[in-house]
């Protein structure tokens, strides 16, 4: 699950070296928008699924125009900013429309857990991972198979070049965009069963997809996946022997750990340093 | 006029307490006063050494709990409990500086996340020390009346210290290392030991302000050091002026009353500060203050130049003076990614003359450059500095130790005026002493007197002096060349390497830059390494040319001798002659 949403962050690294980091708000608002529409307004789950992921969509691309363009070419950290600026205001007008508190998001698939060896599961537990995988194989066709998958690895590669070859980098960025608040929505709409829908939920989804994605290497697409699988089973322990509070502390001192060992995390590239 | 406002601003501080008894108008200047000492402490972190850091709730919890612990625990009175929360900040400061500091950009942004998550979620498991979730209350508290005093006293305290800081070697080596990390390394500092200092620096104040909140309220618990105060922190710097003395002051009033004004709009606060945060990015990139700034320069007539400043000095003098190989090069090889760059590559540059290295596009000349100043590590040979090894040493080691260079495209510190460029190359890996820097004490202030009178004296000869003060930035190409060599200079290298000194200069800009390279050697200056592609320069002043080609020496000699070498000429021309 977390490498399903820190997919999203290398996609746009990949493409534009600049990243969403309220990417957790997307898995947020991905999560708001199926309740709204399959609780509040009684659709039935397919539909409010396929009206889900265009809207997200669509707030990825809004991100990239708004906080992300102008500050493009800049080296400053000014689009780190500028995307948390976004997320927290996100966050409030979700709080506006949806109220403060957590409401539940029934799903047939958390009704009965099957019991593995003494360990419960609910179904959905389950269909995550499985979910998680299927995308990230989909994601890497799209990039190696179609055209327009290689358009974005050769903005990723040299934007300028690829600019003169008649790509246009602006709407290859505004896509990835849209494509990595997609795979987030597609995240919170599989979570927010497991979870409560919350606005606050998406800050610490996003922080942790993120330490995942640092992880496994902001640059490669399979160390994301396997970091955000035993990072979900490190929790998992960590939560069942310690305590839920050492989870973050275990968590997030992994993250430091490995930036500070291998700062381009474990499978990813290191950068060539240019003078 | 910066003057008077800060007059105005010390006056109505004082009067505060005068004019109104009441407690929440007090606190709510506590208040402020609070939020610019953090605030200040992460100017001198992002606004002068170009980081981000979103853990400082992380540092400000620190030194809260550092300050309640002693004073609750261990009985101390207040003025030793406040520093102990500081030195806990700074200690721990430094710590995870060191650590993180190796990355930067985004991943520098999460390891701070992280580290102030950690702190929260510490602060709420470790119940028996700190209480859990509960937090600590009855510290002994000040009344709000002296409270004020204190936390007015402190405010102004540290941002004279960072104005002090601004103005002296260490700040604008933080400076040079935002600017141009490259740059700033040949001239002998080290971007990780300033970005370091710069975080102890920012924490510790960020602990200092934690210990106030601390006796202010009388209470404290995790909630008050979240995420969120980590932005609102950020939000305050960026709003009043990122790199500007005053702008945390102003940050700081503003986001303290503004929430205060509109507490009918409590909801909507997220959406004001994510909105006060894209204001802050799009349009006051250098916030209120250096808004206000730009508006009262455009009617300033620039500073002249006093006439005692100019022409004291005679241009340097180099270190070295024995004839024998003062740089050698033996077997050189480097290879990237498979592509071989330079091998087996020897060379010697004599202590004094100009040797001139030529070859056609890709030959490898700037990366023998960088293999020798060490911006990257050779695969094989060795690089010896008057008979030392330096192959692999960091960069600024290697300028330490007397060797200067220019880049192919210039890099002066844009952010910097042209004089303080210079006397960042003058004062080099010696930056003084840090507590000298922040008080400004009298041996700091010669010291400063003496490297810009050295600074402007260089300037001079290179026809920049009547541009001294003006910023860096706002020179033409031709003139960053010419201050870029004046840095280099500065440093009193044993071994200048150029690369590309004449690349995009006009026919009098490059006349000019062969009779000061001459000058330069007739005085007995430094040995000169010259890479360069213009060859009416190469041939004019040089008194030995080596030839590389596809990353190997094909020729050496003088110029005479080169200029008729068969294997040169086809490598230029690419037929045999």
């Amino acid at each position: 699950m977390y490498g399903l949403v820190a997919l999203g962050y290398h996609i746009t690294w990949a493409t534009s070296r600049t990243m969403n980091f309220s990417q957790g708000h997307a898995v947020m608002v991905g999560a708001v928008i199926a309740w709204g529409l399959a609780v509040a307004a009684g659709w039935p789950l397919p539909a409010a699924l396929l009206a889900t992921l265009p809207a997200l969509a669509a707030f990825g691309a809004l991100i990239e125009r708004v906080a992300v363009r102008p500050f493009f070419r800049a080296s400053s950290p000014a689009w780190l900013l500028s995307t948390i600026a976004c997320g927290i205001i996100a966050e409030n007008v979700a709080q506006l429309l949806f109220g403060k508190d957590a409401r539940a998001f029934p799903s047939s698939l958390t009704q009965r857990p099957i019991l593995v060896g003494g360990a419960g599961f609910y179904p959905q537990e389950l269909l995550i991972p499985m979910v998680g995988l299927g995308l990230m194989a989909l994601v890497q066709l799209f990039y190696h198979r179609t055209g327009y998958g290689r358009q974005l690895k050769a903005v990723a590669w040299n934007a300028e070049a690829a600019g003169l070859m008649g790509i246009n980098v602006p709407r290859a960025v505004m896509a990835a965009y849209a494509l990595s608040a997609l795979l987030a929505g597609v995240a919170g709409v599989l979570l927010a069963p497991l979870l409560n829908v919350a606005p606050t939920m998406g800050t610490i989804i996003g922080l942790k997809a993120f330490a995942v994605a640092i992880i496994g290497g902001l640059t490669s697409a399979p160390g994301i996946v396997l970091a955000g699988l035993g990072y979900g089973l490190l929790e998992a322990v960590v939560a069942g022997y310690v305590s839920t509070g050492a989870r973050e502390i275990v968590g997030f001192g992994l993250v430091i750990l490995v930036l500070v060992v291998r700062p381009w995390g474990l499978l990813g590239a290191p950068p060539a340093r240019r003078v | 006029m910066a003057r008077a406002g800060w007059g105005a601003v010390a006056a109505a501080a004082l009067l505060l307490p005068l004019a109104t008894s009441n407690t929440y108008y007090l606190y709510l200047a506590c208040s402020v006063g609070l939020l610019a000492i953090v605030a200040a402490g992460l100017n001198v972190l992002a606004g002068f050494a170009g980081q981000i850091s979103l853990g400082h709730a992380g540092f400000y919890a620190l030194g809260a709990y550092g300050a309640a612990l002693a004073a609750t625990g261990l009985g101390w009175p207040l003025w030793a409990s406040v520093p102990v929360g500081m030195v806990a900040a700074a200690i721990v400061g430094a710590a995870v500086g060191a650590a993180a500091l190796r990355v930067s950009g985004p991943y520098l942004a999460m390891v701070t996340i992280a580290f102030g998550i950690i702190v929260e979620h510490v602060l709420m498991e470790w119940v028996s020390l700190t209480g859990g979730p509960g937090g600590i209350f009855n510290i002994p508290k000040l009344a709000v009346g002296g409270s004020y005093w204190l936390i007015a006293a402190a405010t102004a305290v540290t941002l004279w210290l960072t104005a002090n800081l601004r103005a002296s070697a260490w700040g604008r080596a933080l400076l040079a290392v935002k600017s141009s990390e490259v740059a700033a390394e040949a001239l002998g500092i080290s971007a990780y030991l300033a970005r370091t200092t710069a975080f102890t620096i920012s924490a510790a104040l960020a602990g200092l302000a934690g210990g106030l909140f601390a006796i202010l309220n009388g209470y404290i618990s995790p909630d008050s050091f979240t995420l969120q105060t980590s932005i609102v922190f950020l939000l305050a710097l960026l709003f009043g002026g990122l790199g500007s003395v005053a702008g945390p002051l102003v940050g700081g009033v503003a986001l303290t009353l503004l929430p205060e004004l509109l507490t009918g709009l409590a909801d909507y606060r997220l959406i004001l500060y994510g909105s006060l945060l894209l204001i802050s990015i799009y349009g006051l990139p250098t916030g209120v203050v250096g808004a206000v700034r730009s508006r009262a320069r455009r009617h300033a007539p620039h500073p002249a130049l006093s006439p005692e400043t100019r022409g004291r000095e005679a241009p340097p003098q180099g270190k070295g003076g024995d004839a024998a190989a003062l740089l050698e090069v033996e077997g050189l090889g480097v290879s990237f990614g498979g592509v071989v760059a330079l091998s087996g590559v020897t060379l010697t540059v004599p202590s004094n003359g100009i040797t001139a290295v030529i070859g056609p596009n890709g030959a490898g000349k700037t990366t023998l450059i960088n293999l020798i100043t060490g911006y990257y590590r050779p695969d094989a040979g060795q690089i010896r500095l008057a008979g030392e090894p330096i192959a692999g040493h960091p960069p600024y080691a290697v300028a330490r130790r007397g060797v200067a260079r220019t880049f192919q495209t210039a890099q002066p510190f844009d952010d910097l005026s042209v004089v303080e460029n210079v006397m960042i190359g003058v004062a080099g890996a010696r930056l003084g002493h840090l507590g000298g820097a922040l008080l400004h004490g009298p041996g700091t202030s010669r010291r400063e007197r003496a490297l810009r009178a050295r600074a402007l004296a260089l300037l001079d000869a290179v026809g920049l002096a009547p541009r001294a003060e003006e910023p860096a930035a706002s020179l033409p190409a031709g003139l960053r060349r010419g201050l870029e060599i004046a840095r280099a200079l500065a440093t009193e290298p044993r071994l200048l390497l150029l690369d590309e000194p004449a690349a995009g200069l006009s026919p009098t800009e490059i006349a000019d830059l062969a009779a000061r390279l001459t000058a330069l050697r007739s005085r007995g200056g430094p040995a000169i390494v010259l890479v360069e592609h213009h060859m009416d320069l190469v041939m004019a002043i040089s008194d030995r040319i080596s030839v590389l080609d596809y990353g190997r020496v094909i020729a050496a000699g003088a110029p005479a001798a080169v200029r008729e070498n068969p294997m040169v000429i086809e490598a230029y021309l690419g037929v045999p002659a």
